[in-house]
């Protein structure tokens, strides 16, 4: 069993570009990564100096928030509101679709690779057959402002192990939870511990709900972002990370961690649910596990770029981190 | 003494006889109270009114917006950040994707400037550069703006303040200060609320009490000063009428005097909320107001933080200018844009924009302005002025010309001659009308 305590970092490569989003080609040591470059590039991490290569179209035309790999089709979203499709033999361009109206923050596939869901600040999630890149469904109940009257995000999306259930969370703190084949709203959560707005000082937010993540059995949900922040001009406030029993609507664990701060932009369930790796940063990045029976923190690591995104293989034995200017892979040995 | 405080063009002299009277002459019952200031809600009696003074109202970035995200976008660059650039209304014009709003108004009313370069960083000497046209010198007291537009628009019998600052957040707060030209000048200076505190009549008193007292003031002050001509009388009665109004004021600041539609125009938030009673007040004849929005220090998150206030920005912004117009007080009525400094090029660890005084962006609206220009020029990546640079000077002496002040006219301090624009200082000629 990977034991969190072995966790090291392996390899570093650094990279002119600011990495928001990643994803693996299974039974491989490639990756494919999303850039502020609005850039799309694959990776061979088996190399000593792994050389980019880029996938070719007309592309994006703003930050590549997110990436699935389908069989062969690569998807990606954006902040310009476009779901691309491509050939990852090729490398080239298939389809393009203008999906949102606003920034796309978060993609994620179904485990049965037939459908990706896409979230945005025009505060929708949506479905899409990957197939047709048609949408099949827009999911719709997130609040278009917040109580201040400002613009709200739509920042996270899960989909449970089974592809029944679909998660959404956003800038106030609100958790929805979908039937993926009915569209309904089945369940919701409030999370106002990860919505940041300060009244007084400065009269903005930053936080909000920045990673979901469903339990490997499907029960339990947890949700990342980012405590009360003393000075918002910063990330200065600490991990935040809540897991919930959601049919129960119970709050299981409400987890803050001070030492390594900032936002949760990604969380990683053990194969074993015995533990979970959140990864995310202030102008630091952090990889922090928690026991999930007591809920104590197991350990920590930390690296110098923000962490944007991260994949596990299936053994969790090691973790593909995008992150500011720079791309790392960490191990996990066993115990 | 009392001609000293006009702009100085005869077209824009406030002669407050004719005020009141073209008031009294359309059957308005003008109360010692200021209560008849909402019959400013006829267009016709603004437009009368705006024909007569110039405004400003300062629209203070306080923390520094930066330029990428509203005025001087790069996108494609690599500082450029994710957001993309839309046309304006003016062809070949575009700003940041941020600002819809005002991409459609800037033929009609707005000139942004691309190229301060004003040097200083840090928070407390960028504010005080900005605020007072100049880098502050020992033994100098230097006026703000506020307040030196206050002096040079305002009227000596003004019934309403001179100066009205807004500031709600208490991150960055300073009140302002009129500096040499002495305590008349200093802001009224709100925070927490919007009313401001102390110039309610006290509940003991009775409104006919209140009334007569003052008719009996009058008239005791009268009788005394009709046997004894003398400035320091004068000023004494003057003092007098001038809290009067202050305490009769209130109403200015209460929006609830608004029909819902103009309030609806200017949204839910708060710095809408302000901006309405920035136009409140300007229309009642306050010379100069500033509305501070803070706090856009985007050390940490700048994209999230600007998505967040420059939708506030922009609505608000556009709001007031469509406000204003539609009441005909923007020819008259100069609406600044401005913060300390701008955000750097360089996108850190956290996406946040540090400070950045070398090349920046303000705009300037209505009052004085050629609107849909722009002046001066970055280059590719934001980094420098490669056209039209100006420092802090060079924008108070834009700002004084447009609203056709003497922008080298010298306050004595002592046998020391001040310039209102600092040595040196020249307006931007490109954008004024």
């Amino acid at each position: 069993m990977p034991d969190p305590k072995q966790l090291k970092r392996t390899h570093a490569w650094r990279t002119p570009n600011i990495l928001f989003s990643l994803t693996r080609v299974p039974d491989s040591e490639r990756v494919i990564v999303g850039s502020s470059d609005f850039q799309i590039n694959e990776l061979d991490l088996a190399v000593e100096k792994p050389e980019p290569i880029p996938f070719v179209g007309s592309g994006h035309t703003s930050y590549v928030t997110g990436l699935a790999l389908l069989g062969d089709t690569l998807v990606s979203a954006a902040y310009d509101g476009q779901l691309l499709f491509w050939s990852r033999e090729t490398r080239e361009q298939q389809k393009a679709v203008a999906a949102h109206q606003k920034w796309i923050r978060q993609l994620v596939a179904s485990p049965d690779g037939q459908r990706v869901y896409t979230v945005a600040d025009d505060m929708l999630c949506k479905a899409w057959n990957v197939g047709s890149g048609e949408a099949i469904a827009t999911f719709t109940g997130h609040e278009l402002l917040t109580p201040q009257g400002y613009p709200s995000m739509l920042y996270a999306v899960a989909v449970s192990a089974d592809g029944k259930h679909l998660a959404t969370g956003d800038r106030v703190g609100h958790v929805a939870i979908w039937d993926t084949e009915s569209f309904e709203q089945i369940a919701e959560l409030e999370t106002p511990g990860m919505y940041t707005w300060d009244p007084k000082q400065r009269r903005h937010s930053t936080g909000g709900i920045r990673s979901l993540a469903f339990s490997p059995d499907g029960k339990q949900l947890a949700v990342g972002g980012v405590g009360r922040i003393g000075n918002i001009d910063h990330l200065d406030g600490p991990a935040r990370l809540e897991i919930f029993d959601w049919q129960a609507g119970q709050r299981l664990h409400e987890l803050e961690n001070s030492k390594r701060k900032g936002l949760i932009e990604k969380i990683i369930w053990s194969p074993a649910a015995d533990w979970i790796l959140t990864m995310g940063g202030d102008h630091k990045g952090f990889l922090t596990f928690f026991d999930l029976q007591s809920g104590e923190l197991l350990h920590q690591d930390g690296n110098d770029g923000h962490i944007h995104d991260g994949v596990a293989d299936d053994a969790c034995e090691n973790i593909y981190v995008a992150a500011h200017q720079r791309l790392e892979r960490w191990t996990i040995a066993n115990s | 003494m009392t001609d000293s405080h006009f702009c100085g063009s005869p077209e824009h002299r406030i002669s407050r006889r004719g005020w009141l009277g073209t008031t009294a002459a359309a059957g308005t019952a003008l109360a010692a109270d200021m209560t008849f200031l909402d019959v400013l809600q006829s267009p016709a009696l603004a437009s009368e009114l705006q024909t007569r003074q110039k405004r400003v109202i300062l629209l203070w970035l306080a923390g520094g917006a930066s330029q990428f995200e509203t005025w001087d976008p790069k996108p494609g660059r690599p500082t450029g950040g994710p957001f993309a650039k839309i046309q304006t209304s003016v062809p070949g014009i575009e700003i940041s994707e941020l600002m819809p709003k005002m991409s459609t108004r800037l033929h009609q009313h707005t000139s942004l400037i691309r190229s301060l370069n004003t040097r200083i960083a840090d928070h407390g000497t960028a504010y005080n550069l900005m605020l007072t046209g100049r880098v502050g010198e020992p033994g100098v007291d230097f006026p703000d703006m506020g307040a030196v537009l206050a002096h040079e628009l305002g009227q000596i019998d003004s019934e309403v303040p001179d100066y009205v600052s807004m500031y709600t957040s208490t991150e960055g707060r300073r009140k302002g200060k009129a500096g040499f030209l002495g305590a008349r000048y200093n802001p009224m200076f709100l925070t927490d609320q919007m009313t401001p505190e102390n110039i309610g009549k006290l509940d003991s008193i009775s409104s006919v009490d209140h009334r007569d007292r003052a008719a009996l003031r009058q008239l005791l002050a009268k009788r005394f000063s009709s046997d004894r001509p003398s400035p320091s009388v004068a000023s004494h009665n003057t003092a007098y009428e001038r809290v009067r109004g202050l305490m009769a004021s209130e109403k200015l600041f209460d929006i609830d005097q608004e029909p819902r539609s103009v309030r609806n125009a200017y949204g839910p938030t708060q710095f809408g909320e302000q901006c309405l009673i920035a136009r409140r007040l300007v229309e009642a004849g306050v010379p100069f107001v500033k509305v501070a929005r803070a706090w856009w220090d985007s050390h940490g998150q700048n994209f999230e933080t600007h998505l967040e206030l420059c939708a506030d920005l922009d609505h608000c912004m556009s709001a007031l200018l469509d406000d204003l117009q539609q009441r005909g007080m923007l020819e008259d009525t100069l609406v600044i844009t401005l913060g300390e400094f701008g955000r750097t090029p360089n996108i850190n660890g956290s996406l946040g924009r540090d400070h950045f005084a070398r090349a920046w962006s303000c705009s300037l609206s209505g009052c004085g302005i050629k609107p849909g220009t722009v002046y001066g020029k970055t280059d590719e990546d934001g980094n420098t002025v490669v056209d039209g640079e100006i420092g802090a000077g060079d924008l108070f002496a834009t700002i004084f010309k447009a609203l056709g002040i003497d922008y080298h006219k010298e306050y004595m301090l002592g046998s020391r001659p001040i310039p209102i624009a600092d040595f040196g200082a020249k307006p931007v000629e490109e954008i004024l009308a």
